[in-house]
């Protein structure tokens, strides 16, 4: 019914993601996989190798989803339902782990448990659960705050306990958020590598992204790898299909909410206990991070910040270049994925949502797979965009297009579409009409959208690694590099360049979350 | 609305635009005959910026990226073999080199330069498609002071190592660039026996990183981990002293056993169906200049190929070369890797 | 559990500042007390007061002679209703009216059977096979308030019910409410800014 109040001048928009989709995912794709096809590419997907790693992998999905649930669910509450001060900081915090280069998470989480937990799945687990609690506390949370809370106060006086309310009336109403949060976690933990490497135990391949690592980058083996992918892809799609029969349709009551005031005492002590919870949870692991950049075999220094301003460095690039590059690719990330998540969002109010579903194929297809694709696309011949700077922009932005889906599809469906005919009636052109209705929620998703594909390209290796020049490597690069090099200052330069990308990202959120919920409650 | 978009892209083109124009395009009119040449190489590539200006007064305009780690570099060569996504390529390795050279990703060219390489290298061509450019050894280090303080004697062969294994930690083969190096160097040892040394490792409790950076940065005893010995470089221990924070250390903690080397020769070719092969050659050349091998050290620790090439002092002071390096041929590393890869997981799964 | 009914001892209610003066009052069973006022003048917060959503500034409230100040809302027996029907939408409408009943430790079969009984008394059994969402306003209303007194609450709380409704429903619906809690008699609080609405149901009014 949404596609009633489109104006016609913008119902040809669903072309421009479209072209864009196929131009540079599903061209890549193709072509990478009609080179390395070859027959062994079916003996390896009938053969029970793959599908043992494709199981275990499974197992291990299914309990980060569960940790990662149990974790960020009462966080969400906490964030979602009550106003107090700090929550801006706490959502941004929240959700540094998801952005942070996995190579940082892995090696903080090492240092951590280095010494009380061996490597293996349980390190796997926590780590996984920690990279998406803000994957639960998001996705949830926005649901949760537009859950009509007299729901549960009536459950109360009808005699159920707390804990009742949670599980008969709370979880069941977050249904449909849950089950994607839970999809989501379990697509990224199925499709893990870095944690995977650094935190297995170091013997056999337990994702399926790591067969693809092993068969490409030292066997040769592209069949296999082949394989490997197709069998990601047909588990990852599976897993949707899955996620959309568990979800409910029912019809919900339109209601934003004011978040609560903290006013008894009861519930300032919840949100209190819940927030320093999650802090020392988020900072724990990387807290060793900080304190490597800030010490030395002979104690505490400053040594390494100041290096970092002088660029003493210049044996492995310049910092400070490292970290202009990053921010200003970010910000060309986040201008191709505000244009592509708002001409998606307004393809899925147009009812063509094949777009969408296209769109949602990079949480199938590693970053890696993705910028293997694109570099033997477009950087040869009369397709040579390498040199342009482009194409890790726009890999960055293919990356973070699910997310911005998932963010702002349910955004658009909350506004109510009579809005759209009270401005016609009043005598609004139908494109002005439209921006009436729909434009400050619309502006409001796509500056959130940019700005969370900004943050992941600000931390994402993958791709980076494949697409970089030599000389201007990204931030996660520069890190991923220092940290292969022996030396004090190589690990504490990697150190202050972390830490210097949490800020980042911080700051970066805070802004956006700032901005997107201004504009969405004040509809 | 359209208007908004059409902001955008135009933003968006400028932004593009800025960041393409930083440092590739020549200087119209003062270099009217600069070519352009293009090199693909893996992420550890590092050389002074001279190189890369030098060429350019040559009339070379050298535009390097790098591609993931030199697995990823080879993989990403023969996924574009014929339709080369560069000119020339910079770091595929010996234990890889078979496997792209048979699948036609090189042409043939040896530099002239490499008259002037070791002994070693002279004929080491890899069927004449390539001309080795560095050499580098992987070894065990160990922590002497760890050892000094535990009183506790370091192990100096390979036979030794499983009586001491619950001190050691070696990266994955599997994911892991020196973990497969140090697999191949028992390879080389103990020959068809090797499964047996590696299941003496296991029961003497030795620990699997899955990466160089995790072994040596989180469970080496000098970054605060338990494990005094571990699979790194030979030349770790005089990028200790060259990284250091500390002026005043002038000598390694670690030091390097002999025994356990296996060694690793890095190669460059021009690329088949490459737009500018002649381009290509001369850079080859280049790397094989005196200047170039000389700079190559301190760059990427490892060992310039030119005999005559002067070595920095950590370098002849910490590092002996080492004399008896392990290695395989290359075809047979290239028939093996993968049922050795598969026979060292159920090794150490049992 | 004898319905003793509900009473208030100079009770104050606010949140950081008081709402009210001190009020006393009470209603027992058969009896509904109207609270009429104004918006804003504290008649919901009385209600979530009550229910123990929120604590006052001052006095006690009783249930018979147990004082409930520190008793958490699940353990207070009041049946609540508001403005909106608020059905559960994940339950049907049985398990809707048997929800407090499962809450107190009833069988699944016990609520079901119970629920039937009161979805008959509330005149609405041929529609039990229905989802929530698609009852007319009438409808839910009959439900919600099934809900409410289904494990036979010691008060009853009406927040404005109904008033999204038009007229003739909503006074159709609230005689049948006064007919109904009368002939359970179960004691009943009702809150309302509309005078007629107050004269048509009280027994007694408060009004501050």
């Amino acid at each position: 019914m949404l596609a009633k109040h489109l104006p016609r001048s913008l119902k040809w928009l669903w072309a421009l993601p479209a072209l864009l989709l196929v131009t540079f995912l599903i061209y890549p794709l193709v072509r990478l996989a009609t080179t390395a096809w070859s027959s062994d590419t079916l003996n390896a997907l009938t053969s029970s190798t793959l599908w043992q790693v494709a199981l275990l992998a499974s197992v291990q999905a299914l309990l980060s989803v569960g940790l990662a649930l149990i974790i960020g669910i009462p966080i969400a509450r906490v964030l979602f339902t009550y106003q107090f001060p700090g929550r801006g900081f706490m959502l941004a915090l929240v959700t540094v782990p998801f952005v942070l280069p996995t190579v940082v998470v892995a090696l903080g989480f090492r240092s951590l448990f280095g010494n009380a937990i061996p490597n293996g799945l349980i390190l796997v687990v926590l780590a996984h659960a920690y990279i998406n609690i803000a994957v639960v506390v998001r996705l949830i949370g926005a649901q949760w705050s537009t859950l009509d809370r007299r729901m549960e106060v009536i459950a109360a006086t009808l005699g159920a306990s707390p804990l009742r309310v949670l599980t008969s009336i709370t979880l069941p109403a977050l249904r449909n958020s849950i089950v994607l949060a839970g999809s989501v976690v379990f697509i990224f933990s199925f499709s893990s590598l870095g944690i995977v490497v650094v935190l297995g135990d170091g013997s056999g391949t337990r994702t399926l992204e790591q067969v693809l690592l092993r068969s490409t980058s030292v066997l040769l083996d592209f069949p296999t790898a082949l394989a490997a992918a197709i069998l990601q892809l047909i588990v990852v799609s599976l897993v949707f299909v899955i996620s959309a029969r568990m979800s409910r349709n029912e019809p919900r009551a339109k209601v934003v909410l004011e978040r609560a005031q903290l006013r008894s005492r009861k519930a300032a002590i919840v949100v209190a206990v819940t927030c320093l919870a999650a802090f020392v949870l988020v900072v724990g692991p990387i807290a060793s991070i900080f304190w490597a950049s800030i010490s030395s075999s002979g104690g505490l220094t400053s040594q390494w910040w100041s290096d970092l301003v002088s660029a003493q460095n210049t044996r492995i690039g310049s910092p400070v270049a490292a970290l202009g590059r990053s921010i200003s690719l970010a910000l060309v990330t986040a201008v191709i994925a505000a244009i592509l998540g708002g001409a998606i969002a307004i393809a899925v109010m147009s009812k063509k949502g094949i777009v969408a579903t296209l769109a949602l194929i990079p949480l199938g297809v590693s970053a890696v797979t993705l910028g293997f694709g694109i570099l033997l696309a477009f950087s040869r011949g009369s397709f040579d965009l390498r040199g342009t700077g482009t194409l890790i922009p726009i890999t960055h932005a293919l990356i973070a297009v699910p997310i911005v889906v998932a963010v702002a599809t349910p955004a658009l469906r909350n506004v109510d579409p009579r809005r759209y005919f009270v401005a016609l009636s009043l005598g609004a052109a139908p494109l002005r009409a439209w921006w009436t209705a729909f434009g400050t929620v619309f502006s409001g998703v796509i500056l959130a959208a940019g700005g969370l594909a900004a943050a992941v390209s600000l931390g994402e290796f993958g791709a980076a690694t494949l697409l970089s020049r030599t000389d201007s490597p990204t931030v996660p690069v520069q890190i991923a590099r220092l940290l292969s090099k022996p030396g004090e200052s190589a690990f504490a330069t990697a150190a202050v360049l972390s830490v210097i990308l949490v800020v980042l990202t911080m700051s970066l959120l805070l802004v956006v979350d700032r901005i997107a919920a201004r504009r969405v409650l004040h509809d | 609305m359209t208007r908004f978009i059409a902001v955008g892209l135009t933003g968006l083109l400028a932004l593009t635009a800025c960041s393409s124009t930083t440092d590739s395009t020549p200087i119209a009119g003062s270099e009217p005959q600069l070519q352009t040449v293009r090199m693909i190489t893996h992420e550890s590539f590092a050389l002074s910026p001279s190189f890369v200006a030098n060429l350019r007064e040559q009339g070379i305009d050298l535009q390097i990226t790098s591609t993931g780690d030199a697995g990823t570099l080879t993989a990403s060569a023969i996924l574009a073999a014929g339709e080369p996504t560069a000119d020339l390529l910079f770091g595929i390795d010996n234990t890889l080199a078979t496997r792209a050279t048979g699948e036609g990703v090189f042409d043939t060219y040896t530099s002239p330069e490499l008259a002037n390489a070791l002994p070693e290298f002279l004929q080491d061509t890899q069927g004449g498609f390539l001309t080795p450019i560095d050499f580098g050894d992987v070894c065990i280090n160990s922590d002497d002071t760890w050892f000094e303080q535990n009183e506790v004697s370091i192990p100096t062969t390979l036979e030794q190592l499983p009586e001491v294994a619950n001190l050691l930690v070696v990266e994955d083969p599997a994911t892991s660039s020196p973990g497969l190096a140090f697999l191949l160097a028992t390879v080389a040892r103990f020959g068809d026996n090797w499964p047996a040394y590696w299941e003496a490792l296991r029961d003497g409790g030795v620990a699997v990183a899955g990466s160089w950076t995790d072994a040596y940065y989180s469970q080496f005893t000098p970054s605060g981990g338990d494990r005094p010995l571990v699979v790194s470089y030979a030349t770790s221990p005089a990028a200790e002293v060259v990284f250091s924070e500390d002026a005043s250390v002038t000598e390694p903690a670690t030091s390097v056993l002999a025994d356990s080397c296996y060694r690793q020769v890095e190669y460059a070719g021009v690329l088949a169906g490459s737009e500018n092969p002649a381009g290509a050659q001369q850079v080859i050349d280049a790397l094989l200049t005196r200047e170039v091998q000389e700079d190559i050290p301190l760059n990427m620790f490892v060992y310039p190929v030119r005999a005559d090439a002067t070595l920095p002092a950590v370098f002849t002071d910490f590092t002996p070369i080492i004399s008896r390096s392990a290695s395989l041929p290359p075809e047979q590393v290239g028939e093996q890797l993968a049922s050795l890869l598969d026979t060292w997981g159920t090794v150490m799964n049992r | 559990m004898i319905n003793a009914g509900l009473r208030a001892h100079d009770l104050v209610i606010g949140y950081e500042q008081p709402l009210t003066p001190a009020l006393n009052f009470s209603v027992g069973p058969g009896e509904i007390l109207v609270v009429v006022g104004e918006s804003g003048c504290g008649k919901s917060t009385l209600l979530s007061t009550l229910a123990g959503i929120t604590a006052p500034i001052g006095g006690e409230i009783y249930r018979g002679e147990q004082s409930l100040s520190g008793v958490p809302i699940h353990k207070r027996n009041i049946g609540l209703v508001f403005q909106d029907p608020l059905l559960f939408p994940h339950l049907s409408l049985i398990d809707n009216i048997g929800y407090s009943l499962r809450a107190s430790g009833k069988s699944r079969d016990a609520a079901r059977a119970r629920a039937t009984e009161l979805l008959e008394w509330v005149g609405l059994s041929e529609i039990a096979g229905q989802k929530t969402w698609e009852l007319s306003g009438g409808q839910a209303g009959r439900v919600a308030l099934a809900r409410a007194i289904a494990a036979k609450p010691a008060v009853l709380l009406l927040d404005e019910p109904y008033s999204a409704l038009d007229s003739p429903t909503r006074l159709r619906l609230l005689a049948d409410v006064k007919d109904l809690v009368t002939r359970a008699g179960i004691p009943t609080i009702h809150v309302t800014h509309d005078h007629g609405e107050a004269q048509l149901l009280a027994t007694r009014t408060l009004t501050w």
